[in-house]
């Protein structure tokens, strides 16, 4: 986050001046185009601010803004389920559920604290983190490939992330299968398919990413060393689709247990929509060691994320 | 030496699309101005004691009084998304669905429509309505409070930001602004885009939300009919008018190259010749008395197409109904006509749309098509005393079967600008 939270408690909110104000009226009018449970359960919120209730309020107003036929991926969907692309809610679109929001729970929401929210749980972490007063999580980082190859001990040809988003809970990356890799000369003969065993690298690679950087905090002075970091086992693996030159693999991982020496992810490989590979556990080993005296000026490469308000002309 | 010219293509049009208060297509929009079918109703908005004016010709089968465009009820076929409806105002939908319909008469594909060589011009004066509910909004619920496409929504341009992003066109585009010459100034520099070879096709949309935040401020000025009786409350020409009707709606005309009429094998309603522009230099509201302006935008329109008074055989004029503008184009009329006068044909259709501001140069060169196409004269409804200035004018009373060679289309707009087009039988 780039300046600090300007949270105010919900409660102490001023309440929004002119007819919308608070009246129970003027709450189901703003909400007239979402489900009763929707309005129900802002009218509850109103009256307890009980913030258990929030998810289902986020929910039901984000299901106002999408489309009918992409609704069903919202109520089917997890928290995994992504805004823009899964469900078609661009920047402006986000932008009026925001105000809808923000009328609907009374709390302000500033454009920077926008920009990290990217899937449904983001958005839900988010307004339950400020209704409770409880500072956000550290948002995602962005390492585009020059900021992965400073970092990891794995480097090309063998680095199977171009780019990546590393958070707290978990890990996402890209990865594009050029056909220039070598060992897909031989794999298969006039056929190159990416091998599974390359899959589950590249999926060990994001989890040793996701360790160098800082997940879970280590002891004061202390970092995970780059040469402690290695492939254990894993179990639970299924190919559901082969992987060709062109496509591109989006994969994911997400802490089970880390605890020193073993971390343990599940990881999923998507290419678009379609489910390419599922690892149920991968385990890696890893070590600490003394944080280096000096540290360099500025990270390597760090990548800006795209200011939310950019995306207008005129 | 003689003038060299650049090779100049000809242009034609070849579709057309209207959502109007007499017709929501070609087909109902020419039977209403063979049988002088007006769209003026006593308008519900106005029906108070404090509202001087009474009728209105507003569209039919839409419902788009609502403040939020989701409550908005669209006739069949037209059903658009929420996130195009968002940045729309009344105008905007009709373009977008005039649009529509001008593309299917044209019988375009769709990479016919976007791609490099086809552009977009067109004409609106925004949504006060709209813009006027957002400042109210940002003053009262605050600043951070405002719907984030309510500037799209509104302000002059706001057709052709959406028409162009939604029907993702990849030429020229751009809107104009000459009030009730807007739609005619697109249509003029739309022709030329095709003329030098720009532009292989341009479409040509102007469009007005026709509501109590479009027209009633018109009162203010006394422009408009205090008439309570739909039937004769617009009357141009007539010694009894007293201002003129407001509409609203949109039209869209879909403007190609000979190469492309004859590529595609279309049949095109009519070329479009020649227009011409010229302005008063007088007043920013008044027309010139003797219609100077005008006189000379006809002059211009009718060289440029190469044709002279001799070869028209009828005029679809600007005459709004108003006291004054109605004796500037009759004596503009006579000016250029002088002996061809009492020949030509002379009428105009605001008899039965009322005023289209903005829309109004595009829905009736829309007319103009239809005649010379369809081979009729509209006749000058409601006219019962002409006004002794149109002594001389040939203002037939009915609409008449008419082969028509060339027709000449005239708008003029506040600040005095007039903008007249001519339209040759293809």
């Amino acid at each position: 986050m780039s300046e600090p939270v300007s949270f105010e408690p919900a409660s102490m909110s001023p309440a929004p001046k002119g007819p919308a104000g608070d009246s129970e009226a003027a709450l189901r009018d703003s909400l007239k185009r979402c489900s009763s449970a929707t309005v129900e359960a802002a009218l509850a919120y109103r009256k307890r601010r009980d913030p258990d209730l929030l998810p289902s309020i986020i929910i039901g107003i984000v299901e106002r803004y999408v489309e009918s036929d992409l609704r069903g991926k919202l109520t089917e969907g997890d928290d995994d389920v992504r805004l823009m692309e899964d469900l078609g809610v661009d920047s402006l679109t986000m932008m009026e559920i925001v105000m809808l929001v923000e009328e609907v729970v009374g709390m302000q929401i500033n454009n920077e604290e926008l920009r990290d929210l990217r899937t449904l749980g983001d958005v839900k972490t988010f307004i339950d983190c400020k209704a409770r007063g409880l500072p956000l999580p550290k948002p995602a980082k962005f390492l585009p490939v020059e900021g992965i190859v400073a970092v990891m001990p794995i480097q090309p040809p063998f680095l199977f992330l171009n780019e990546a988003r590393v958070g707290a809970d978990g890990a996402t990356a890209k990865y594009r299968i050029t056909g220039h890799e070598f060992f897909l000369q031989g794999h298969f003969k006039d056929n190159p398919v990416m091998p599974a065993s390359m899959m589950l690298e590249a999926l060990g690679q994001l989890g040793v990413l996701y360790l160098l950087e800082g997940h879970p905090p280590a002891e004061p002075g202390k970092m995970v060393g780059p040469g402690t970091i290695f492939f254990t086992s894993c179990e639970g693996v299924r190919c559901h689709r082969m992987c060709k030159p062109g496509d591109v693999l989006t994969l994911t991982i997400k802490p089970k247990r880390t605890k020193m020496p073993l971390a343990t992810f599940e990881g999923s490989i998507r290419v678009g929509q379609e489910k390419a590979v599922v690892a149920e556990e991968i385990t890696l080993t890893y070590g600490y060691i003394e944080v280096p005296q000096v540290l360099p000026a500025a990270a390597v490469g760090a990548g800006e994320p795209i200011p939310f308000k950019a995306a207008v002309n005129g | 030496m003689a003038a060299i010219h650049p090779p100049m293509h000809k242009v034609f049009i070849t579709g057309v699309g209207f959502i109007t208060s007499i017709g929501n297509d070609a087909a109902a929009v020419g039977q209403s101005l063979r049988a002088l079918r007006h769209g003026i109703v006593r308008y519900a908005p106005f029906d108070k004691p404090e509202v001087p004016v009474k009728v209105a010709a507003p569209v039919r089968e839409f419902q788009t009084d609502g403040e939020d465009p989701e409550d908005w009820v669209l006739p069949a076929p037209y059903r658009l998304r929420r996130e195009v409806l968002r940045s729309l105002g009344p105008g905007s939908l009709y373009a977008h669905c005039a649009l529509q319909q001008a593309l299917g008469d044209a019988r375009l594909a769709a990479a016919d429509v976007s791609e490099d060589g086809t552009g977009l011009y067109a004409a609106s004066a925004g949504s006060p309505g709209i813009l006027t509910r957002h400042v109210n909004r940002m003053h009262g619920q605050g600043v951070m409070r405002c719907p984030p496409l309510g500037i799209v929504a509104s302000i002059a341009g706001t057709v052709q930001f959406n028409l162009v992003a939604h029907f993702k066109i990849k030429g020229a585009s751009t809107g104009f602004s000459s009030a009730c010459a807007s739609s005619s100034h697109a249509a003029g520099f739309a022709c030329d885009e095709i003329a030098l070879g720009r532009q292989r096709r341009m479409f040509v949309v102007g469009a007005e939300d026709g509501n109590v935040e479009t027209i009633l401020p018109f009162a203010g000025m006394r422009a408009l009919s205090l008439n309570p009786d739909p039937d004769t409350a617009s009357r141009p020409f007539d010694v009894a008018r007293d201002g003129f009707v407001g509409t609203g709606g949109a039209t869209a005309l879909v403007l190609e190259s000979e190469d492309e009429v004859r590529r595609r094998g279309i049949t095109p309603y009519c070329e479009v010749a020649g227009w011409g522009q010229a302005s008063d230099g007088h007043n920013v509201a008044i027309s010139h008395p003797d219609g100077a302006g005008l006189a000379a935008a006809m002059r211009r329109a009718l060289s440029a197409a190469r044709v002279t008074p001799a070869d028209l055989d009828y005029i679809n004029a600007h005459a709004t109904s108003t006291p004054i503008g109605d004796i500037s184009e009759c004596r503009a009329l006579h000016a250029v006509l002088g002996a061809e006068a009492g020949r030509v044909a002379v009428s105009s259709t605001k008899a039965l749309t009322g005023h289209g501001l903005s829309l109004a140069g595009a829905m009736e060169t829309g007319f103009c098509a239809l005649a010379l196409r369809d081979g009729f004269i509209p006749g000058a409804a409601h006219l019962r005393n002409p006004d002794p200035a149109c002594a001389g004018l040939n203002l037939p009373r009915t609409t008449q079967p008419a082969t028509l060679r060339v027709v000449l289309n005239n708008s003029s707009g506040f600040g005095g600008a007039n903008v007249c087009l001519v339209l040759k039988r293809a």
